[in-house]
């Protein structure tokens, strides 16, 4: 696999009045599973956003290194598979359908094709709902469909987007499993997140709050630092913390 | 400041924009909606309208009013009577000729005067008058101009071998009896895929907008050229088809002749169909908003297509300024077309105007529309 690494230093990013990234640094090796963890409107679907050319910094910059040297976002961008944090496939296709149509936009030759969507259906347990359009699956199945949309090409990165919002836990779990399998191969994981149980199972966090990453490091040194039993407990006295000021 | 550098070759690749195609197909064939209102509205309203819309005034209700009493005024009344254009009544007793007029009873009356035929054997000009009720200045303009044909054969005999000799000769080409409806049908392929096909693109970008899909999409590799081509195809295609239904209800339901080529028809419709599907992306592209889109398409499919094409109001007796601004829309140039091969027969060559504007045109649109397409989300 190409590796590829992405460096996001000082961004800031106004949208409308508010001030959606204010100084955003992170660096992101190839093959580690990174997590931006934060409430809502923190600012982690600007910054997946920005990464992925879908929003213009308006100061720093996101710099891309293909097998440690310096790449422009052209040459980047096919190696990036980025699954939206908002429903994006389309209700009336059927799985089948999405992945032909995938398939198709990314160019992928038949047998390779056959192949990987054979080994995306069986990790994903979606080989009986092949034929069920998107708008009839459940929340779970949907977001399964919608990475394996993105992994049918082979990415280098994979930028998720609350991937497990409003997914039954056991669908979860199965999800998690999945992006490990996937960190096995080398791949390098940028999922954002709201829920502060996944954080803990990420190889490094960033907690964002306000267009800012106020820490980051791996999860239990985090919690360790700040003496805190799990996320939860610090975003919760944090945000205690700064209504008392 | 950074902004991502674009370097890397950004090659239009047929496979992708089929695949869009495809999709745009697989849409197609789930949504009942759309595909009725592609095949449906615009054979309904080519039906409608083309019925509805009949400019020709048969049946003039004439009150003839011969107070001559001779073989000659009789003659001249039955000429009137014999035409399909006049029912001829007569005056109800206690009635006058102007009441009528003023009751609506009738539309039109003919006064003979005493001494009618005695004048005219002398060679003097002899009376006889018709009176329309101006009121609607639509009939009376018809009225008056069958008055006008009254003079010319084969009615133009009686005024021969008379008095009056006839100044204005016109003879009507290409629609003989000023046949409305072929005026009207033909006109109206322009109104209803005009319109319709405006509509239909207009809504596909704007809905992979307002449902999310297009981030996703804009995260492939897949251009913007590419989506444009794809998604104008398969419209087109199904364009085409409603243009075929509104052909067969043209020349069967109304019997309107078809003097030219297929194939230069099926290219002015090609030409004139990429003008409105691509006006359709573009308003799509740069609303983002259905419901915008919507409007817009309205606005600017539905009104020049009716009153500025001169498919109701001919393009020769607008305003300096409107009758150049006609000149910029496909619509009044498909009219031309329109017209042109099926009332004359007109070839490739004699249409090149029409078509090269169309080609121009439709060119220009696309391109816009493949420039303003948005490879981000900013707002």
């Amino acid at each position: 696999m190409t590796s590829l690494s992405i460096e996001v230093t000082d961004v800031y990013k106004k949208l409308g009045p508010n001030q959606a990234l204010a100084g955003v640094t992170l660096c992101l090796e190839e093959g580690g599973l990174y997590g931006v963890i934060g409430p809502d409107g923190a600012g982690k679907t600007t910054l997946l956003r920005t990464i992925m050319g879908l929003f213009h910094p308006d100061e720093g910059r996101v710099a891309f290194r293909i097998e440690n040297k310096a790449a422009s976002f052209d040459q980047a961008r096919p190696l990036i598979a980025y699954m939206p944090q908002q429903q994006s496939l389309y209700p009336d296709l059927s799985i089948k359908e999405h992945l032909e149509f995938f398939r198709d936009l990314y160019q992928i030759s038949d047998d390779v094709y056959t192949a990987r969507r054979q080994r995306l259906l069986r990790l994903t347990r979606l080989e009986k709902f092949e034929d069920r359009p998107a708008g009839q699956l459940s929340g779970g199945m949907y977001k399964k469909l919608g990475l394996m949309c993105a992994l049918l090409q082979t990415p280098s990165a994979l930028l998720l987007d609350e991937p497990t919002n409003g997914v039954d836990p056991i669908s979860r779990r199965e999800f998690w499993d999945l992006l490990y399998e996937l960190r096995g191969e080398g791949i390098l994981i940028l999922m954002a997140t709201a829920y502060m149980d996944e954080a803990e199972r990420c190889g490094e966090v960033h907690l964002m709050e306000a267009g800012r990453i106020w820490t980051y490091g791996p999860p239990r040194t985090i919690l360790e630092k700040e003496k805190a039993r799990d996320f939860a407990e610090l975003f919760v006295r944090r945000a205690e913390g700064s209504q008392g000021k | 400041m950074n902004t991502p550098t674009l370097s890397a070759p950004r090659r239009f690749i047929w496979g992708r924009a089929l695949s869009i195609a495809r999709k745009e197909i697989r849409h197609l064939s789930r949504d009942l909606f759309t595909l009725s209102m592609a095949l449906g509205v615009p054979v309904f309203l080519v039906i409608f309208f083309g019925y509805v819309l009949d400019y020709d005034v048969k049946r003039v209700k004439l009150l003839v009013v011969d107070q001559d009493q001779t073989r000659v005024s009789r003659e001249l009344a039955d000429i009137f009577a014999s035409a399909d254009y006049f029912t001829p009544l007569a005056l109800r007793p206690g009635e006058t000729p102007l009441g009528s007029l003023e009751e609506g009873r009738a539309k039109a009356v003919l006064f003979i005067e005493p001494g009618f035929a005695r004048d005219m054997a002398k060679g003097q000009s002899s009376n006889a008058q018709i009176v329309i009720d101006g009121a609607d200045n639509q009939t009376t303009s018809v009225i008056a101009s069958y008055l006008a044909g009254f003079k010319t054969p084969p009615f133009g005999g009686f005024f021969q071998r008379r008095v009056f000799r006839p100044c204005l000769r016109t003879r009507f080409l290409f629609n003989p009896e000023l046949n409305s409806r072929w005026f009207v049908v033909t006109g109206l392929f322009v109104v209803v895929t005009g319109i319709v096909s405006v509509l239909l693109t207009a809504l596909t970008v704007a809905r992979e907008w307002e449902t999310g899909s297009m981030e996703l999409l804009l995260s492939t590799p897949v251009q913007p050229m590419e989506i444009i081509v794809g998604k104008l195809a398969p419209y087109m295609g199904l364009c085409l088809v409603a243009v075929g239904l509104i052909y067969g209800a043209a020349r069967i339901g109304f019997g309107i002749p078809f003097n030219g080529n297929h194939g230069t028809f099926l290219l002015a419709c090609f030409l004139f169909l990429t003008c409105t599907l691509a006006q359709g992306l573009l308003i799509s592209v740069l609303t983002r908003q259905q419901q915008l889109a919507m409007q817009f398409s309205n606005l600017t499919g539905l009104l020049p297509a009716t009153l500025l094409s001169g498919f109701v109001f001919p393009v020769e007796s607008m305003p300096v300024f409107f009758r150049s601004f006609t000149a910029l829309l496909p619509a009044r140039w498909f009219v031309v077309a329109c017209r042109g091969i099926f009332l004359k027969g007109a070839g490739v060559t004699d249409l090149a105007v029409p078509l090269g504007v169309m080609a121009v045109i439709g060119t220009v649109l696309v391109f816009l529309a493949v420039k303003k397409f948005k490879k981000d989300l900013e707002p």
